[in-house]
Order: C-alpha cells, then structure tokens, then sequence
C-alpha cells in the first residue's frame, strides 16, 4: 500500500513540528492535530494513510480516537501507530486492545519510526 | 539440661507457653498448698485423736491406779476394820466364857462352904440353869437376817446410813449347867451325888477311872493336894463322835451318819462333855471332910462360839463349818473342845477310857505305821508343832475311821494351829492370814483368862478361842466396788476407742473428701487456666496472626491493610499502630507510584525531542554533517540511550519493588532463554572481542517462568561480564540441572568482585567504581532488578569472586583478571504463588 497521507496527533508542539518537518521533507503530506477531538475531525476529513497517535492528548485520549477509528468502517484500516511515554505493560495492553496496530514506546529516534512507518509502505 | 528446656518452651507458641505457664503457677501450687493443708489437717487430727487417745490411756490408767489404790486402801482398811472388830469379838467371846469358868468358881465354894446335903445339892442343882439355843423342830434355821430397810427412821435426819437389825429370834431352852453335882469322901467314894435331875444312889468310888465319865475322870487324884478354897478344874471329857468327810463336785461333806456339825449335819450326835469343878469341904472343926465336885455340861460353853458368825450375820442356830467362818475353842493344851463339826471335838473312847488321838498327817501317819506303837502311844510321844504345813494332806486311814479329832499339838496338817499355840503363849490376842484351801483367812485368837486350878499353869489360861473368817467376805462391798471400777474403765476404755475409731473414721472420710475436693478444685482450676489461656491466646494470637498475615500481603504488594481491632490492649494498639502504619505506607507507596510514573513519563517526552533530534541528524535526515559532529552527536546519543535506560530501570525496578509486576509463566525452554539473551548482547560482546561460551546439556528439561523476565536477567548477567571484563576476555554460560533447580551460571575472567563489594552490588544504584562506571556505562540497577526478579521467581542469586582456578579449567585467569561467576538458582517448576 502507498502511504502518502500522515496524521501526527501529539500534544508536544516541538515534537510534532519536527516531525511535520521532516516528513514533509520526505514527500509525505502531514496533518497535525494537537488534541483527541481534532485528530478525530481530520481522520475523517483527511483519511490519511497512517496514523501516529500520542495517548496523552487533551480532551479525548489516544486511547479514545483509536477506538472510534478502529469502529468506523470508513477508518478501521487505517494503521495506527500509537507513540507513548508510557511505557508500561498495562498501559502498552490498554493501547493494542483499543486497536492500535502498534505501540511504541518514547523515546525512539526518528530512523525508527520511519523504519515502522516503511514497514507499512512495503506490505 | 535447664537451657535445653528453657529452648525448648520459647521455641514454643504462646498458647502453649500460656498453658505450661499457668499451670505451673496456678495448678501445682495449688495442689502442694491442697495437700500439704489437707495432709497437715488430717496429720494434726490424727495426732489429735492420738493425743486423746493417750490422754484417755493416762486417765484410765490413772483412773485404774486410783481405784486399785483406793480399792486396796479400802481393802485395808475393811480387812483391818474387820479384823479389829472380829478380834474384839475374840476377846469379849474369851472374856465372856472366862466370866463364865470364874461363875462357876463361885458355885463351887459357894457350895464347899455349905455342909454337904442332898436336899441343898439338889437345889444347887435345880437352880443352876442356862439358855442354849436349840434347832426348832422341822422349821431348819430362822437365824436372824437382818434385814435392812424392815424398819425405817421417821426423823428423816436419821435416814443417812440408817441400820436395824431385829433382835435374834433362837429357840431356846433352859438346861441345867451341871449335869453331876456329887460329894466325895477323901477316899474317892461318891457319898452325895445328883445326877440326871435327880439324886442318885449308885454311888460309885471315883478314884477309880473306870467309874468316871467316859472312864476317862482322874481329877480325885489332883484333890489330895487342894488346900481350903483351892479348886481343881478337870479338861473337857467327852465320849469322841465319830465324823467322815467326803469329796463332792460341790465341795466337802459331811456324812449323815457323822456327829453334828451345824448345817453340814444337823441331825447328827452332837459332843457331850463335862468340865468338871472340884474343891474341898470342910467341916466346923476346919477338919477336911470330903471333896464337892461339879460337872459342868460343856454344851455351855460349846454355846459360846457355836452360834458365833464372824459375818453380817453375827450369830446363827447352826454354824457352818463348811463356809470357814466359824469359832472354835482350844484347850490349855491345844486340844479342840468346841467346834462347828463336833467330830473334830477332842474325845474320849468310852469303852476303854482311852483318849482317841488327834488327827496327822499322811505323812506323819506313815511314820507311825513304821513305829511299831499304838497310834495312842505314838502320838503322845510326836513332838509338838513338828514340822507343820498345809501342804501336807491328812491321814486317809483317820479320815475313813473316822476319828479326826482336832489335836493343834500335832495337827501338822494345819500350820495356823502353831501361829495360836504361840500367839497365847503369854495370854492376850491376835490376829494373823493364812492361806486355807486357796482361800485368804483370817483367823484370830484370845486366850481365855481363866486361870483356875492346873488353867493357872500358863497365860494361856483356859485356853483360846479362835474365830475363822474368809478375808474375801470382810471387804465383799470393796470387792463389789472393784468388779464396777473395773468393769466401769472396761467400758470406758472400749468407748474410748470406739470413740476413737469413730473420730479416726471421720478424720480419714473428711481427708478422703478433702482430697476429692481438691482434685475437683484443680481440675476445674485446670480446666478454667485451659479455657481462659486459649481464650487469651486467641485474643492474643488471633490479632498478632491477622497482623502477620497483613504483613505478609503487603510484602507482597497489597498494602491495603486494615487489622479488625477491638481490644485496646497492647495487642489492639499494636494492630492500630499496624492500620495506620499500613495506611500511611500505601499513600506513601501510591505516591511513589505516582511519582515513578509521572517522573518517567515526564522525563520521557524531553529524552524523546533530543533523541528525535540527535538521532534525525546522525542519519543524515537534516543534512549532510562531517565526521567531528557525528562524533560529538554520538557522544549525545549515547547520554540519551543511558537516560533512557535509566528511566526504564527506574520504573521496573519502582514497579518490582512494588509487587506490581506481574508474572507471565510459561513453561520456556532454557536453551531458547540463553540464546535470546546472547543475541541481545553479542553486539556490545563483539565490541570488546570477547569470547562467550555456552554450555548447555541437550537433554536440559523446561522451566516454567516468565520468559521474557529471565531473558532480562540473563541479558543484565552478560552485559555486566561483558563490561566489567577487560577486552578480548572469555565468558562462559552455563546452565544445568540439580535436584529441582535449574542453575544458570554466567563466569568470566574480568576484574572481579572485592569481598567488601558482593552485597553491596545488589544494591541500588551501586557500581563497582565510578571510573569503572563511566567506562561501562551501566545504570546501577541492573543486579538489582536482577536479584529482585529472580527472587519474584522464587529463585536466589549468588555472586563468587574472585573464580577458583579449578572450577573452569579453560578460563583463563591471572593478574586483573580474577574473574567472577554469578549463578542463578530458579525452581524447575515456577513459583508457588503463596
């Protein structure tokens, strides 16, 4: 499948901007939203391809938007990579029973998540 | 021994101590104080009864001692009572018939003064009369019983020991006093004579014995010599009666047919005797004309002491001679003249003139056999008083001829006779004991004061008079107060000891029922130290078990604890201490908790941004860079990896410590284990060129753990060889089997472990040295998480430093090189979830 469409959902402005940045420069198109409500609206706006999705986000969690994506047959097929601080295996549970197809832990360097998010390209 | 003891009770649970304890305290006290007490109770009772018993003894015996004393005091005194007044009666009966001798005395001068005259002889005769008791026709013996109580004083006053006796009531008959009055010339020949109540004319010439009384008269031969006023007293002569006596169950008997003896023989002949009187007759001229002569019935003076009774009874019809209380009368000569049996009377054969010798003994008797005399002869010649004694019997042949006469002379049969002869020596009385035919007798004496004619010869007078009573009948009411005496201290002593018996019964039941008591009181003593210490050991125990367990789960991570208290004894405080002990540790721990999670989630999103960064630039993502920024950027990179690391550690080891961590088991493969492990590290191994050896038996069985747990320990056993091992060193793993354990061994030849140091590994953040540290790199929770995870499997780790050379022949080890082996030792079949 061609991934072209990146949806970054994360609360952390500098994070997010370099990610933005270097995807960007990488020739993908990036949609950023800062909170669980936003990232909802543009998943269904903007239906990207891929989805990297922080959990601890204002209003409604990581957790949440991955849940209503994954119920939404329009969305369900959308990868989602959910990144997290918490690191924990109650916590990594929580996030692959909401329905996320990948937890990765923070920190991970940027040649890692690229490397995951290829790894969707290449199926 | 005690120390071993001692050990052994704390070694015990409090329910047990409790129980020793108390019992020892209460029970066994309580039962020495229970048996002493009841044993000092029964003990002092005892000896109380004892002492009562002794006590009783002593008053018996003193009692007993009194009445003997006073018994034989009054005995004494009785005896001696008795005996002074049977010896008066003695005497006054020896005065008595010497007044009566010295009367007729005077008869005979009264008459020698007169001319000699049949009509006045007669008269004299007629005149001279004398009361003798006689046997009423058919009616046997009234005697005179006095009978107390007959009569009775109307002045009560005189009441206290009040006696009558009634006047004798005898028959009695008045008989002549003579039975012969005659003159007699001085030739001999009979020229007045009265006789039988009449004046007789068969006068007869008394020179010659054989016209005498009973031939036995030789009194005219004495009258030759008789001066005016002078008399001649014949002894007593009388025909001898004849008695037997006879040997019955009953006692001796007197045979019909045998001369009078009072009861014994009633009817039988009784001695008639004469004493006869005489003195000369003088005419107006002072020419001597003739002799007046008197003969005196002896029945007279017979009647003296044949009614004497030294008893109560004083005086009876018929004497008994059986009862040993009667009274006799001796001649001057100590011939019997007067006796209860008349057969024992001295006498005289009529036909011959002959006096009939006196009764001897067997013994003498068989000497006279062999004398070749006549047993007249013989007994005249026995010495006097030879030889007495009553041990001797009486001679048969006498008895069964039955002459027995009374001869005290030779009456060596009767030692008594001796103690009379010579008792009157010199007149006077007496009195003495002798055992008669096993009867205490006592006999008294009184010489009879008449000393007329040849009785003047000697103080003996007429004779004596001997009265005979048995000691016993003296002092019977002593004797009858002794039986009560003793038949009372009997009595008593028998209800002492019953008395005694029943209070040493009682004693025994009450010590008998004490010590049931007692053990009744200890059992449920016992019983109550069983339940009250079970119930305090519950109380005690239960909240320190509840308090254990909730110590046990909080070390196992569930610090929600609250202890149920009640009491608020030491124990409820210590629960309450415990709750808000518990209480504040779980908002203690849910704080660390929080902070853990906040700290590293916090130092997470920072760590990520330069990570991004740094990590985005090294791989060319922003740019080409030259070789000294990559350099530089490296060195950062590194930094973030340990921050990262850092923070993992953090939150594993926070979460381990806590219990949070939970066990995924499995059963897991122990090669796969270490291989996962090796491939972890045989990048950071490569890096240092070192060499790692496996070795691992092909047959090894499974383990049940949480596999990737054990690859963490394992990868943090090698990471630490690998680093702390200068380069190009060799490491080995191993693993293998032992009993139910499986032992993971990871050795090496690095720099070592110093002794100070192998505790302390284990703890946080612990390095061997910081230089070491910066050169390795590692965290300093990496043995701890470790040790805790192996431990979360029920495991144990254990650390040798430095590697005996003999353990891994092919490591080698020298200088730096000392090398270290950390084995692990996890149980084959998991963790029992306790």
């Amino acid at each position: 499948m061609e991934i072209r469409k990146i949806l970054l959902v994360d609360d952390d402005k500098p994070i997010s901007s370099y990610l933005e940045k270097k995807f960007t420069k990488l020739g993908y198109t990036v949609y950023v939203a800062e909170d669980g409500e936003d990232a909802i609206k543009q998943v269904f706006a903007n239906l990207p391809d891929i989805i990297l999705l922080d959990v601890k986000i204002p209003r409604i969690s990581g957790i949440e938007v991955c849940k209503r994506i994954k119920k939404d047959e329009k969305t369900k097929n959308i990868p989602v990579l959910m990144l997290s601080a918490k690191a924990q295996t109650f916590e990594i549970n929580e996030g692959l029973q909401a329905g996320a197809d990948k937890y990765l832990c923070k920190p991970i360097s940027f040649p890692d998540i690229l490397h995951e998010i290829r790894a969707y390209e290449r199926m | 021994m005690l120390k071993t003891i001692y050990n052994k009770f704390i070694n015990l649970g409090i329910l047990p101590k409790l129980l020793i304890s108390y019992l020892i305290l209460s029970i066994i006290p309580l039962i020495i104080v229970g048996y002493i007490a009841n044993k000092n109770l029964s003990d002092t009772g005892l000896q109380s009864v004892r002492r009562a018993e002794e006590m009783a003894n002593e008053n018996l015996r003193a009692a007993e001692e009194i009445g003997k004393t006073s018994i034989a005091d009054s005995v004494q005194a009785l005896d001696r009572k008795s005996t002074e007044a049977i010896e008066l009666r003695t005497v006054e009966l020896a005065s008595r018939i010497a007044d009566f001798l010295y009367e007729r005395d005077r008869d005979i001068l009264i008459l020698a003064s007169f001319d000699p005259d049949h009509a006045r002889y007669f008269d004299v005769y007629l005149r001279s009369n004398r009361d003798v008791i006689i046997t009423k026709a058919g009616k046997g013996a009234p005697g005179n019983k006095g009978k107390a109580g007959e009569l009775q004083p109307k002045n009560p006053e005189n009441k206290e020991a009040w006696r009558h006796l009634p006047p004798p009531d005898f028959s009695r008959v008045s008989k002549p006093l003579y039975i012969e009055i005659t003159f007699v010339d001085l030739r001999g020949q009979e020229k007045i004579k009265v006789v039988d109540g009449k004046i007789s004319h068969k006068l007869a010439d008394v020179s010659r014995k054989e016209n005498t009384y009973c031939k036995a008269e030789d009194y005219f031969s004495h009258l030759k010599y008789l001066k005016k006023g002078e008399i001649h007293v014949s002894r007593v002569i009388g025909a001898y009666v004849k008695g037997w006596l006879y040997k019955t169950p009953e006692g001796i008997k007197v045979k019909p047919e045998s001369a009078y003896a009072g009861k014994e023989n009633p009817h039988g002949k009784k001695f008639e005797g004469i004493v006869r009187w005489a003195t000369p007759v003088y005419d107006g001229n002072g020419e001597k004309t003739g002799y007046v002569t008197m003969a005196l019935d002896h029945t007279h003076i017979m009647e003296f002491t044949d009614h004497v009774v030294p008893t109560e009874e004083r005086l009876a019809v018929l004497s008994d001679g059986g009862s040993g209380n009667y009274a006799f009368i001796w001649d001057n000569n100590d011939r019997c003249i007067s006796h209860a049996r008349d057969f024992f009377i001295c006498g005289f054969d009529p036909k011959t003139g002959k006096e009939v010798p006196g009764w001897i003994s067997q013994k003498t008797y068989g000497e006279y056999t062999r004398s070749g005399l006549t047993l007249e002869e013989f007994v005249r010649k026995l010495p006097s008083f030879r030889n007495f004694t009553q041990e001797k019997p009486g001679s048969i042949e006498q008895m069964k001829a039955g002459t027995v006469p009374l001869d005290c002379r030779v009456l060596d049969t009767a030692p008594q006779c001796q103690g009379w002869h010579e008792g009157t020596q010199y007149g006077g009385s007496g009195s003495f004991l002798i055992l008669w035919s096993g009867l205490w007798k006592l006999t008294t004496y009184a010489a009879i004061p008449y000393y007329t004619g040849p009785y003047g010869k000697s103080k003996r007078g007429f004779g004596y008079v001997t009265v005979g009573a048995n000691v016993d009948d003296f002092h019977k009411d002593a004797n009858i107060t002794k039986a009560k005496i003793e038949n009372s201290i009997l009595e008593e002593g028998k209800g002492i000891l019953e008395a005694n018996n029943k209070t040493r019964e009682l004693i025994s039941e009450r010590a008998a029922y004490n010590r049931k008591l007692i053990t009744i009181i200890s059992l449920l003593a016992g019983l109550s130290v069983i339940c009250i210490s079970v119930v305090i050991s519950f109380n005690l125990t239960g909240p320190l078990r509840r308090l254990t367990e909730g110590a046990v789960a909080m070390s196992k991570g569930d610090l929600e604890q609250a202890i149920e208290v009640k009491s608020k004894d030491e124990i409820g405080q210590l629960a309450q201490s415990f709750n808000e002990m518990a209480k504040a540790i779980s908002i203690v721990d849910k704080m660390k908790s929080e902070f853990v999670t906040i700290a590293s989630h916090e130092l997470r999103t920072p760590i990520q941004a330069m990570m991004l960064g740094v990590s985005g630039i090294l791989e060319g993502y922003s740019g080409k860079i030259d070789e000294e920024v990559r350099e530089d950027l490296e060195l950062a990179k590194m930094g973030i990896e340990r921050l990262m690391r850092l923070v993992a550690n953090l939150l594993d080891l926070s979460r381990i410590e806590a219990q949070k961590i939970e066990l995924n088991t499995s059963h897991t493969s122990v090669a796969e284990i270490i291989d996962r492990a090796l491939a972890e590290v045989s990048d950071l191994a490569h890096s240092h060129r070192h060499a790692i050896v496996k070795d691992i038996p092909a047959d090894i069985d499974g383990i049940m753990v949480d596999k990737d747990r054990i690859i963490q320990v394992m990868i943090n056993l090698l990471s630490n060889s690998i680093k702390y091992t200068p380069d190009e060193g060799k490491i080995i793993v191993k693993a293998g089997r032992r009993e139910k354990e499986i032992l993971f061994t990871v050795a090496d030849n690095g720099y070592g472990i110093p002794d100070w140091a192998k505790d302390e590994i284990f703890k946080k953040f612990f390095q061997a040295d910081s230089i070491m540290s910066q050169k390795v790199g590692g965290s300093g929770l990496g043995l701890t998480i470790t040790k805790s995870l192996v431990e979360r499997h029920g495991g144990y780790i254990q650390c040798e430093s430095p590697v005996p050379e003999e353990v891994f022949s092919d490591l080698p080890l020298g200088g730096e090189r000392k090398g270290a082996i950390f084995v692990i030792h996890l149980p084959v079949s998991g963790i029992s979830e306790v």
